[in-house]
């Protein structure tokens, strides 16, 4: 127990992008959960950072935004695939992203054959670190949120697949580079999961995730471990935890109601 | 009853005792990347400093997962020791940026780096991004040469001095004993390893560099073709037929990393696989560890 890395000024800029990544990353992940496709974000990840080493094969040294533009222009490109592909052969879709992340994963290694400066920023790319998030990256986060956010609240009605697919690979590049593949999966789908049944479902699925990065972050800090992964399993087990609550009210307002039928003259 | 008026009469003695011994050693916080450099300032700075690590002998300094504490500790450290040289480039600026702490950002007082007080080897002539995962400013293991590591300990301790002139006394002192028992165990060192001069090794990564120059190792293969680039099958082939010509004696790997590549050499050839300690352990000094690892050394290669 160590109570030395409760600080806000640590763990307040990480809470926040938390909090923000959630905000754009429920309401995704409960599409993402409709339709069925829940492997897309590490296959879209996977092939952003396959962009930026190709950017590098190829004898573009790309820095700091060059890299974003190669990896965003990337991610775009697979969503338009995979976008069009859904259209075509709906029933194999989840098997088609599956195949899509191992030929990213594999083409980046053959890429990388004799070239490991890109295999860094193929890391960078894909396990960001929650922890090392300081206050100026905010904005930046803060206003790809607002434009997600008001695309999918404002013209989701008039959203293609094509568009949920770009909408979804510009917040995927984005999150992932700050939170790491772990973080956005769990992100993306624990709380869509966990709020499955509920009356208000996104409402639920917004407090499951929020709360599971409060106590993701504060006991991590207390027990001195890796924050990232601290807070994935804290969302699964408040996920949890609200199923449980869920069954239990069920089964308890079930017996009531029995009780009172029984009672009935 | 009896207990809490104990606990009450205690507690001023207590705290009187914590305020007082705050007051009497104001101490140091030295944050360092490597556990050879904790060791190396634990030495030095005596009771003067409060010393943590970032990483321990059995983590590769590369790469570290970023937990609150780290950031809590920069934050608070007069001092940071590490290796420099780019070895710690994935995470050191970023722990730096976010801990905010203006005494040892690049260029300040506090800001000390072990490869800068050194001449690095293996320093590339022409970069070249297709020669593998090269550093610029050369080989950072540099802690595998005891005597770089008597320079850097000249440096870090008059590094202690400036930063805390009122302990000077304290620090040279210091530096001086340990001068002296580090040269006594060179010397002690060095008649143990006359037996290795010349011996012949196979590397799996190259970072050995510093120890080969010591002892005169002779480094006849390294099973990554390109550093940070796991070998392929064309390398391998070259890697044996070379054996072949010019057999080695054994196998060296550092025993936080995987001895996968190796195992598989020595299956090929019948050599044997050295795993040897790469940094300080927990509640080790500089001393013990050389001596673990040339007493390994030696009863390999007998």
């Amino acid at each position: 127990m160590s109570i030395e890395g409760l600080e806000f000024s640590i763990l307040g800029p990480a809470f926040i992008v938390g909090l923000m990544i959630l905000s754009t990353h429920v309401p995704l992940g409960q599409e993402v959960l409709k339709r069925g496709i829940i492997f897309i974000d590490l296959a879209i990840a996977q092939i952003a950072g396959l962009g930026v080493i190709a950017a590098f094969r190829f004898g573009w040294e790309a820095h700091g935004w060059e890299v974003q533009v190669a990896a965003m222009s990337s991610a775009l490109i697979a969503a338009l695939v995979l976008g069009s592909l859904e259209k075509r052969y709906q029933q194999f879709q989840e098997a088609l992203i599956g195949i899509t992340f191992v030929l990213a994963s594999t083409a980046s290694i053959l890429l990388l054959a004799d070239n490991p400066h890109g295999s860094e920023s193929l890391k960078d790319l894909l396990v960001g670190q929650i922890l090392w998030i300081t206050w100026d990256q905010l904005l930046p986060v803060a206003l790809v949120t607002g434009f997600i956010l008001f695309v999918w609240f404002g013209f989701r009605q008039r959203l293609k697949h094509i568009g949920f697919y770009v909408l979804f690979a510009l917040a995927v590049t984005n999150s992932v580079q700050l939170i790491g593949v772990y973080l956005v999966f769990a992100s993306l789908v624990i709380p869509a999961l966990g709020s499955v049944g509920h009356k208000n479902a996104l409402l639920t699925a917004y407090a499951i995730g929020a709360s599971g990065y409060g106590l993701g972050l504060i006991i991590s800090s207390l027990l001195d471990l890796p924050s990232g992964a601290v807070i994935v399993w804290s969302i699964a087990i408040v996920a949890l935890l609200v199923k449980l609550l869920k069954k239990m009210s069920v089964k308890l307002s079930d017996e009531a109601g029995g009780f009172k039928e029984n009672m009935m003259p | 009853m009896m207990f809490h008026q104990g606990i009450k009469k205690v507690w001023p003695v207590v705290l009187c005792l914590l305020l007082s011994s705050n007051t009497v050693f104001a101490q140091l916080n030295v944050f360092t990347c490597e556990p050879e450099w904790a060791a190396l300032t634990r030495v030095l700075g005596g009771n003067g400093v409060k010393v943590y690590s970032a990483t321990t002998a059995q983590q590769d300094p590369h790469h570290i997962q970023a937990r609150p504490s780290l950031i809590a500790k920069v934050r608070r450290a007069d001092l940071l020791v590490c290796t420099g040289a780019e070895l710690e480039v994935g995470w050191l600026p970023l722990l730096l940026r976010k801990s905010g702490n203006g005494n040892i950002q690049a260029g300040q007082g506090g800001y000390f780096m072990a490869a800068d007080q050194v001449a690095l080897l293996e320093k590339p002539v022409v970069l070249d991004r297709s020669l593998g995962d090269i550093h610029a400013a050369g080989n950072p293991h540099i802690h595998l040469d005891p005597y770089r590591i008597q320079q850097i300990a000249a440096a870090l301790s008059a590094t202690l001095i400036k930063i805390d002139p009122a302990n000077t006394h304290h620090y040279e002192e210091n530096l001086q004993s340990f001068t002296g028992e580090w040269r006594q165990a060179i010397s002690q060192w060095e008649r143990q390893a006359r037996a290795l001069r010349g011996k012949r090794i196979v590397v799996s990564h190259n970072n050995w560099v510093y120890l080969e120059q010591w002892l005169g190792l002779e480094r006849v293969a390294v099973l990554e073709s390109k550093p940070g680039i796991p070998p392929s099958s064309r390398h391998l082939a070259q890697v044996l037929a070379r054996l072949k010509q010019r057999p080695a004696d054994m196998i060296l790997y550092a025993d936080y990393q995987n001895n996968k590549s190796a195992s598989w050499l020595s299956q090929k050839t019948g050599l044997s696989v050295v795993g040897l300690p790469f940094s300080v352990s927990e509640k080790e000094d500089l001393i013990h560890w050389f001596n673990r690892l040339l007493n390994q050394l030696s009863g390999a290669a007998s």
